[in-house]
């Protein structure tokens, strides 16, 4: 009744001042922590220097990335390929998420499983996998062939859609485990009750479901953005030499040209990129956790 | 008039039959409790007319018309769950706005509604709270502004008060009562709380086993019940074994265990002669008085125990063949002679209050 009792029934979501106090001892963790620097941190700081520092001290490195129209669409061939990548796995992770949280015991049993041993198995085995279905005489072009759907065998590999194709694949985990996670914290009664309120199923799908879930589908869509953007295997045995995106443009600039300050000054603008995005989900969605 | 006509329905879940052959006429602006043990087949009743159950059999009109083809969205039936349903992301004003919403009512018209019925409700200046800032009292008086929002003829109620606790309870049953008499909406109410079920309704249907028992006013209930589930489920009761000796149409002469009988009994059942029987009397429908030859029905007993509890002095007597008998009388009503435990008393009622059910 008062305003006192819904502050304290409100609390338990906030992180307490106390929590935030018990977290300054951190003595204990000193190693760790100077592990994660030694590992993590330093390495990015090295390339950094070396991106403003080789051939020699300037910003020249990031003018000459930014002056390149091939590097340009390097970095744009990314983008596009993490976006659609993380626009399908959201449109095909809802659904197999929804029916996971939904279907009966043994269904959705079997359904999880799959998509853990698929997340288990070596993921180079994955992608060799996506190339024997994919390419030139393949299952699918096959397929299509005798059903008399297309004429000649589609190019589905060493191109952008043969990345997308296998990284959606790869990445469908990502979305589906925190989306299924978001879902299955809501009380189907909710949906019960948006039905007697005249809600049709769209409806009920657009104004209870997805607000409900946004969180979810922010969190796996971040997750999934990110991981694609600087993705290397994949791209590199099903993309083309022609259209290659950022993590093999680095790999190659390393290996092949030895430059590493383009290629430090390459990885310092996906990382920055990675860390805006990741700020702006902050912003909007806290830590993207499901609402409970 | 019958508004609500349910008529033969039944439900069953692969080979159980949770619900069998329930039939029940509901007039508009009636306030109707389903009352009965937990599995007694009371939501699945209540989920066949708000559309979330299909029936396996019969059919429910409401106003005259068969609603099981119209899906729940199109029924426009109000309804306040057990659990806390309302939408977590949207604000007070906002759930209750939300039917309205979805019927695409203008945006005058749904704020006007929705501060009627937050009025209704009096909740007005939680408008802007969100859910989880309530308590669970809160909640559920914010789900029945929402169920009322869009003026439904017929509001579901499933144990909507059954998470709360009794002063708060009482409260709003309470409310719900005022809103019953301001709003004339048909209530169909489900409880397992026999004094809930009492208090609110017009009249009780108690279900046991998925079928009604008996439908009728609180006190037909409580005085007339026509099978000894009733007679237990409903109020306090003592049973007594017995043996019928002789039957005369509805009545019938008994015998206890010990030998000594009672004439006239009404009886309820088919039963011949010679079959066991139960004869079930109130606990404060029994008189206590010293053992003394008496006219009319009553067996010697010996008391085993006697409370004070404020209004009422609880006795137990024994009888002569080892049953325990309750017996509640008024504080305030006069006792010739007060018995102590283990004094021999004899225990009477009046016959009309005595009713026979078959074993
Ligand atoms: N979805 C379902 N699937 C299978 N059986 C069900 C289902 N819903 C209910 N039942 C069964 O139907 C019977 C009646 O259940 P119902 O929920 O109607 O009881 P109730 O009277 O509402 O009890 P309570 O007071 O505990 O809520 C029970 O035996 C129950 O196990
Ligand atoms: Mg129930």
């Amino acid at each position: 009744m008062t305003v006192t009792d819904a502050t304290t029934s409100t609390a338990p979501h906030a992180p307490s001042a106390s929590s935030r106090r018990a977290a300054r001892g951190f003595a204990p963790v000193t190693p760790a922590l100077a592990l994660v620097v030694f590992v993590f941190v330093l390495p990015v700081l090295a390339l950094l220097l070396r991106s403003v520092l080789e051939p020699q001290p300037g910003l020249q490195n990031y003018e000459a990335f930014f002056a390149s129209t091939t590097y340009l669409k390097v970095l744009g061939n990314t983008f596009l390929v993490a976006g659609t990548v993380t626009v399908v796995t959201v449109l095909l992770g809802f659904p197999v998420a929804w029916f996971l949280a939904i279907a009966p015991g043994f269904w959705s049993r079997l359904l999880f499983a799959i998509v853990i041993l698929s997340m288990w198995t070596n993921l180079l085995a994955r992608t060799y996998a996506w190339m024997v279905l994919l390419q030139r005489t393949g299952i699918i072009n096959r397929t299509l062939i005798d059903l008399g759907l297309i004429s000649g065998p589609l190019p589905l590999i060493n191109n952008l859609v043969g990345v997308t194709i296998g990284m959606t694949y790869i990445m469908l985990p990502f979305m589906i485990l925190p989306l299924h996670a978001t879902i299955r914290s809501i009380d189907p009664t909710v949906f019960q009750a948006a039905a007697l309120c005249g809600a049709s199923r769209w409806q009920a799908f657009t104004r209870v479901m997805l607000p409900l879930t946004a969180s979810g589908i922010a969190a796996g869509a971040l997750m999934v953005f990110v991981m694609s953007l600087g993705y290397f295997i994949t791209p590199a045995l099903l993309g083309g030499t022609s259209n290659m995106m950022l993590a093999e443009l680095i790999a190659q600039l390393v290996q092949s040209l030895l430059d590493w300050g383009l290629a430090g000054a390459a990885a310092l603008i996906l990382l920055t990129i990675t860390l805006a995005i990741y700020l702006v989900q902050l912003r909007f969605f806290g830590f993207g956790q499901a609402r409970s | 008039m019958t508004f609500l006509d349910i008529r033969g329905v039944s439900k069953s879940f692969g080979n159980v039959a949770a619900v069998s052959d329930v039939s029940l006429e509901i007039a508009r602006g009636e306030f109707m409790t389903f009352l009965g043990p937990s599995g007694s087949g009371k939501s699945t009743t209540l989920y066949m007319i708000a559309g979330f159950f299909e029936p396996t059999g019969g059919d429910i009109r409401l106003d005259g018309r068969s609603i099981l083809a119209e899906p729940s969205n199109r029924r426009n039936i109000g309804m306040v769950f057990q659990r806390y349903t309302l939408f977590p992301h949207l604000s007070v004003a906002e759930n209750v706005a939300f039917p309205l919403r979805v019927r695409r009512r203008s945006g005058a018209e749904v704020s006007r509604k929705v501060e009627e019925m937050l009025a209704l409700v009096r909740l007005e200046r939680f408008a802007d709270r969100m859910p989880a800032q309530l308590s669970g009292g809160q909640q559920q008086r914010v789900a029945l502004a929402r169920a009322l929002a869009y003026d439904p003829p017929l509001l579901l109620m499933d144990e909507p008060l059954s998470a709360l606790d009794k002063k708060l309870r009482e409260e709003i049953q309470a409310e719900i009562r005022r809103i019953h008499r301001e709003t004339g909406v048909t209530i169909l109410y489900v409880t397992h709380d026999q004094e809930e079920a009492l208090s609110l309704s017009d009249r009780v249907a108690l279900f046991n086993h998925g079928r009604i028992e008996q439908v009728g006013k609180g006190r037909d209930l409580y005085d007339a019940p026509h099978t000894r589930f009733v007679a237990g489920f409903v109020g306090h009761s003592n049973f007594l074994d017995c043996t019928i000796a002789a039957r005369r149409d509805v009545r019938a002469d008994i015998v206890f265990p010990d030998g000594s009988g009672c004439a006239d009994i009404p009886l309820h059942a088919a039963a011949s002669s010679g079959t066991a029987a139960r004869l079930m009397i109130r606990p404060d429908r029994l008189q206590l008085a010293a053992p003394v030859p008496a006219a009319g029905p009553g067996i010697d007993t010996t008391l085993s125990d006697a409370t004070f509890i404020g209004e009422t002095f609880h006795f137990a007597v024994t009888t002569g063949w080892g049953a325990q008998v309750n017996v509640r009388l008024p504080a305030g009503a006069p006792m010739a002679h007060e018995p102590v435990i283990g004094e021999r008393v004899r225990l009477s009622w009046n016959a009309a209050d005595a009713r026979l059910f078959a074993d």
